[in-house]
């Protein structure tokens, strides 16, 4: 009985709740004339539509869209193909990287593509020291010894670096528009420059879009490029919906008021049926990690490699995978995602409660201890924080561990981590471009990466793992299978250092109106618009 | 004389002279939705103080897989890691109703003393206690707690700090207006002609006059503490995981909204006691409130 009035109500809610948001989606979408218009739920973390100061997995998709980079990223997500460059060559150290323009490469508003602005974007994105900065890091000089020919020379070898080439946030900037809006290249660019309000309302590159209007929290707007110099988009127009949670982007999608949805996770993306919606589930290089604060002023014992490895040994990482996204994921070893170079062959993680309370006896700790997770409150590639930690902190029971969880907002956490450090936590992390290089550098235990500092290394040194710089050298100095063992070499130590420990790399739904083709996902630039178009 | 006039009271049955009406009168006297709401309320206090002795599954830990409809064996389902959803809404009275209890009464301790003060001392002091009432009750209620939790940091208790900060001006504004009118009575002016202290005059025969408004207000005010209790929770600055809090119980019901039984249950329990602690403060005012008849 009690089920029966409970399915009823189940089904009233639902129904309910289904009208109301069919009647906010009542809202039209003002479409382009002369052309159809693709619209896009989705909820936008952008922080700028500056391409030397944006950040985030929308800018990704929109930087794409307004600027061409000087190569781009095959559908296979690993071969480098041509874009703004037609060719290139590349020294035998790898250090000094020559590109020939396209003669036929052209800005939005007609003007050639020419390497003056691959060099003043370049300088600007480096010395603005904005957070996509680190893509230039190495790089000594850009020379442009004509107008179509570009120079870029490295301090050191890096076979990576056309890879980073690839991503949205080099996109190349028309420099004479950008200039006359009060951009700057120039050394002093992180003071100097004037035109981040500038980028927010117009765009100054050569992509298939351009853009037409951004109204934060409401809706991003592009236009086609009716000059563009490669294939054409065949949407007139691309909106982005501001739409905040999964469930409201699944009924915008079902309810026809979108056409392309990319942030709905597992069990709202069951909720989807009838024909006029088709899902796409694929694995996705995105994951979800624990990372122990081994330096953290707060922690009560000291989180020695023993401990950690004790920490990695009594997780459930199946269950994890499990209760997050209903098995729709996959595990990772090594904070370098599984795909990219090095990673075949890595030993899984997996739990071993017997291994993980003789290391906590070894290490005085046979009664378990008391750890802080501090982590932001944040819902992201279909997994819920919170809910990740809370079956952490039960894994982590079973060996007497007992973690008191601590949601916070994600400025509280930024200040906390790059602070007093935090004993542990739990993040996320997309990657920019294909390789393996910027994993390491943002994770391996080498002395200046953002997580050796976040693990506290200035205050227990003992976290910096000395083999890893020369492996990320070596792997950078080399190509083929050489570069790929030492790659491999640098993930098992990284596995060996238990900070960072992935649990799960979640798959992506790509959920989309059943007239619409070339959805797809690309290692780069996140959703690549200019593909889409509706079936004939 | 004497003997006739005094005849029908000796007549009486002794019973009846001296305990009044039966207790089945004397609940029929009582409004519907007094016994109603405070049916309701018992029920959840009740289950406050004995959950743990019902043999539920625990709320904390895994009782099957996750997010099964509701069944014979999960009677609301399960959530998302796989938890008893009906065991997790009962056990939300162990932190929401100590919540509104607690708060509502240290609520109506600092506000009615404050509020006692200012109206029986007045002058500069009723002027400095009044002004931050109206500095406190200028902001929206749900706003300052919002900011103070987030000032403090998540937790319960902190959470309790902040509503209490936001909930005593109500209370003083309440006292102080009873205490002006009071204090202007004859019995007060004839307490005080006959040397009566202050705080004998206060306590004694000023006080126990005033506290009809404040029961029936604090009455109504349990059910708005447990409903900004549990928003607080909602945006993650109440309760923190895995508490069986009701507020971020519906918090990550939201997030499965296809898997409806998750909120269900905490909305149930968050509507039954909000609307029994309604009622029985609508009651109480009828019965106790002569301006209300």
């Amino acid at each position: 009985m009690a089920y029966a009035f409970l399915a009823r109500s189940g089904s009233l809610l639902k129904s309910a709740t289904l009208a109301v948001a069919l009647l906010a989606s009542a809202a039209p979408i003002a479409r382009a004339e002369g052309g159809e218009t693709l619209v896009i739920a989705r909820s936008m973390d952008i922080n700028a539509l500056d391409p030397a100061r944006a950040f985030c997995d929308t800018c990704q998709i929109v930087l794409t869209a307004l600027y061409d980079t000087l190569v781009g990223l095959a559908p296979d997500n690993k071969t480098i193909v041509p874009k703004l460059a037609a060719s290139w060559q590349i020294n035998a150290d790898q250090t000094v990287f020559t590109f020939k323009l396209d003669p036929a490469a052209t800005f939005a508003d007609g003007s050639k593509v020419e390497a003056k602005d691959i060099k003043w974007t370049f300088e600007r994105l480096k010395n603005i020291k904005g957070s996509p900065s680190f893509f230039m890091d190495g790089v000594t000089s850009v020379e442009t010894p004509d107008a179509a020919t570009v120079v870029i020379t490295l301090a050191a070898s890096n076979s990576e670096f056309i890879n980073k080439l690839s991503a949205g946030f080099t996109g190349i900037i028309n420099s004479d528009v950008a200039a006359a809006a009060g951009a700057t290249a120039g050394a002093d660019a992180d003071k100097a420059d004037k035109a981040e309000t500038w980028f927010l309302e117009h765009s100054a590159g050569g992509g298939p879009f351009t853009l037409v209007s951004y109204r934060p929290d409401d809706e991003l707007r592009l236009a086609r490029n009716d000059a563009y110099w490669g294939k054409k988009p065949y949407f007139a127009e691309t909106v982005f919906r501001q739409t905040q949670d999964a469930v409201a982007q699944a009924q915008l999608l079902q309810s026809g008021g979108a056409d392309v949805a990319m942030q709905v996770d597992m069990d709202t993306a069951k909720s989807l049926h009838g024909n006029d919606v088709k899902t796409d589930i694929i694995p996705s290089y995105n994951f979800l990690y624990i990372a122990l604060g081994a330096g953290a002023k707060s922690n009560k014992v000291p989180l020695t490699p023993d401990v950690r490895r004790a920490i990695s040994l009594a997780i459930d990482y199946e269950g994890v995978i499990d209760f997050t996204v209903g098995g729709a994921g996959k595990s990772q070893p090594s904070p370098i995602p599984n795909g990219f170079p090095g990673t075949e062959g890595l030993p899984e993680r997996g739990r071993n409660l017997a291994e993980a309370k003789v290391l906590l006896a070894k290490a005085g700790l046979a009664d378990g201890f008391e750890i802080e997770a501090v982590y932001p409150n944040d819902n992201v590639y279909g997994v819920d924080i919170n809910l990740m930690m809370q079956k952490v902190q039960q894994d982590l029971t079973d060996v007497g561990i007992k973690v008191t969880l601590t949601p916070a907002t994600y400025p509280v956490w930024r200040d906390q981590i790059n602070g007093a450090g935090i004993p542990m936590t739990a993040v996320y992390y997309a990657p920019d471009y294909y390789g393996s290089g910027q994993y390491a550098d943002y994770f391996a235990m080498m002395p200046g990466t953002a997580w050796a500092k976040r693990a506290g290394a200035a205050r227990e040194p003992s976290v910096i793992n000395a083999k890893e710089a020369e492996l990320l050298k070596k792997a950078l100095a080399s190509g083929g299978a050489e570069q790929e063992k030492n790659f491999h070499a640098l993930a098992l130590e990284m596995i060996n250092d238990n900070i960072i420990i992935p649990l799960v790399s979640p798959n992506m739904v790509l959920a989309y109106r059943s007239d619409i083709e070339g959805v797809r996902y690309s290692a780069c630039c996140n959703l690549p618009l200019s593909e889409i178009s509706r079936k004939k | 004389m004497t003997a006739s006039v005094s005849s029908p009271a000796v007549s009486l049955p002794a019973n009846v002279a001296r305990s009044g009406p039966s207790f089945g009168r004397r609940l029929r006297q009582v409004p519907l939705p007094v016994l109603i709401g405070g049916f309701v309320v018992l029920f959840w206090i009740i289950t406050a103080l004995t959950v743990s002795f019902w043999g539920l599954p625990d709320p904390i830990q895994i009782a099957g897989k996750r997010l099964q409809a509701p069944s014979l064996s999960h009677w609301l389902g399960t959530d998302a890691l796989g938890r008893d959803v009906l065991s997790r809404t009962l056990y939300g009275a162990v932190y929401s109703v100590p919540i509104a209890i607690g708060v509502v009464a240290v609520g109506v301790f600092i506000g009615a003393t404050l509020g006692a003060i200012a109206g029986y001392v007045g002058g500069v002091v009723d002027g400095i206690i009044m002004r931050l009432v109206d500095v406190t009750l200028a902001f929206p209620p749900i706003l300052l707690a919002m900011t103070i939790s987030a000032t403090l940091g998540p937790g319960l208790v902190n959470a309790a700090i902040a509503m209490i900060i936001v909930w005593w001006p109500i209370y003083a504004r309440l006292m102080r207006a009873q205490v002006l009118e009071v204090k202007e009575r004859e019995h007060v002016e004839a307490a005080i002609a006959g040397g009566a202290g202050h705080i004998r005059v206060l306590g004694i025969h000023i006080l126990p006059l005033c506290w009809t408004p404040i029961l029936i207000n604090a009455t109504m005010d349990f059910g708005q503490v447990v409903l900004l209790a549990a928003s607080l929770s909602f945006i993650g600055l109440g309760a923190s995981p895995p508490t069986p809090e009701w507020g971020s119980m519906i918090s990550e019901g939201a997030a499965r909204f296809y898997s409806w039984w998750v909120a269900f249950g905490p909305g149930m329990a968050i509507l039954t006691l909000v609307l029994g602690f309604s009622f029985l403060g609508d009651g109480l005012r009828d019965m106790l409130d002569p301006r209300s008849k």
